[in-house]
């Protein structure tokens, strides 16, 4: 939960929000390039999601299990909700709703490895 | 409700509240409705008893922001009325439910989003009525 992966999932996530904002300020609409790189992230976080649910179930820890799961599945949410919204306008707007959608996964990463780590809620 | 539209001045139509600044308006109070109904809904289901008032206010502010997410989107007249009553119940709540945890903090054991004006959120809860007033008005 905490390892590699996690870091390789905010890397990524920063990295698009910063290709984004850069493009923002460019004044572009939202690209296909950018759609792309959202998509891999996409695959990296329900990766997250799998593998954070067969760990909650090989763990027999206490904490708070469903504020996990929830925190899980909005973080899988987001970036295609955002990509949807935000490619529907050919604007910097687009741009910057891709973008906000990406700097959000990191804080969603972080808030759910404080509830693994985390005592019971 | 055509009347209202055309009224006083010279016939001009609102812009969209959905599109332009309004796109990554939305897209905000969709993060807060998605934010405050997940939460709200996992603390309702799993430690009601812990702070009930807390929690019951969660509720309310998901719904008020689902509301303008909504509304703010479909942008029509009507939306429009339902967007500006919506953010104005968001700006009240924000307000009264951050004093309400600072004054009495016994009744807010558990953090939601409205509790001390959304700090757990960076304050947008607090600017972000702010922001949904004046796009209604300038989109006006």
């Amino acid at each position: 939960m905490t390892g590699p992966y996690s870091v390789t999932i905010i890397v990524v996530a920063l990295v698009l929000a910063a290709w984004g904002f850069g493009l923002v300020l460019l004044n572009r609409p939202p690209t296909i390039s950018l759609l792309a790189g959202g998509a891999v992230l996409e695959i990296l976080l329900i990766g997250f999601l799998i593998g954070g649910i067969v760990q909650m179930l090989d763990s027999s820890r206490h904490f708070a299990r469903a504020e996990f799961v929830g925190y899980l599945v909005a973080t899988v949410i987001i970036p295609p909700v955002g990509a949807v919204w935000g490619w529907g306008e050919k604007t910097r707007s687009g741009t910057a709703v891709l973008a906000i959608a990406f700097l959000i996964i990191p804080i969603m990463v972080i808030r759910t490895q404080q509830v693994w780590t985390g005592p019971l809620g | 409700m055509a009347e209202s539209a055309s009224a006083a001045e010279a016939p001009r139509q609102p812009r969209p509240t959905g599109s332009g600044f309004g796109r990554v308006l939305v897209a905000v109070y969709g993060l807060f409705a998605l934010a405050a109904s997940a939460r709200s809904a996992v603390d309702i289901a799993t430690k009601f008893h812990q702070a009930p008032l807390a929690y019951v206010l969660s509720a309310f502010a998901a719904v008020v922001y689902i509301v303008a997410t909504v509304s703010l989107a479909r942008g029509d007249a009507t939306s429009r009325r339902v967007a500006t009553v919506a953010i104005s119940v968001e700006l009240v709540g924000v307000v009264l439910v951050g004093a309400a945890s600072l004054f009495f903090p016994k009744a807010f054991p558990q953090a939601s989003v409205w509790t001390s004006f959304g700090s757990g959120y960076g304050f947008v809860p607090l600017v972000l009525p702010f922001v949904g007033l004046w796009w209604l008005r300038h989109t006006r």
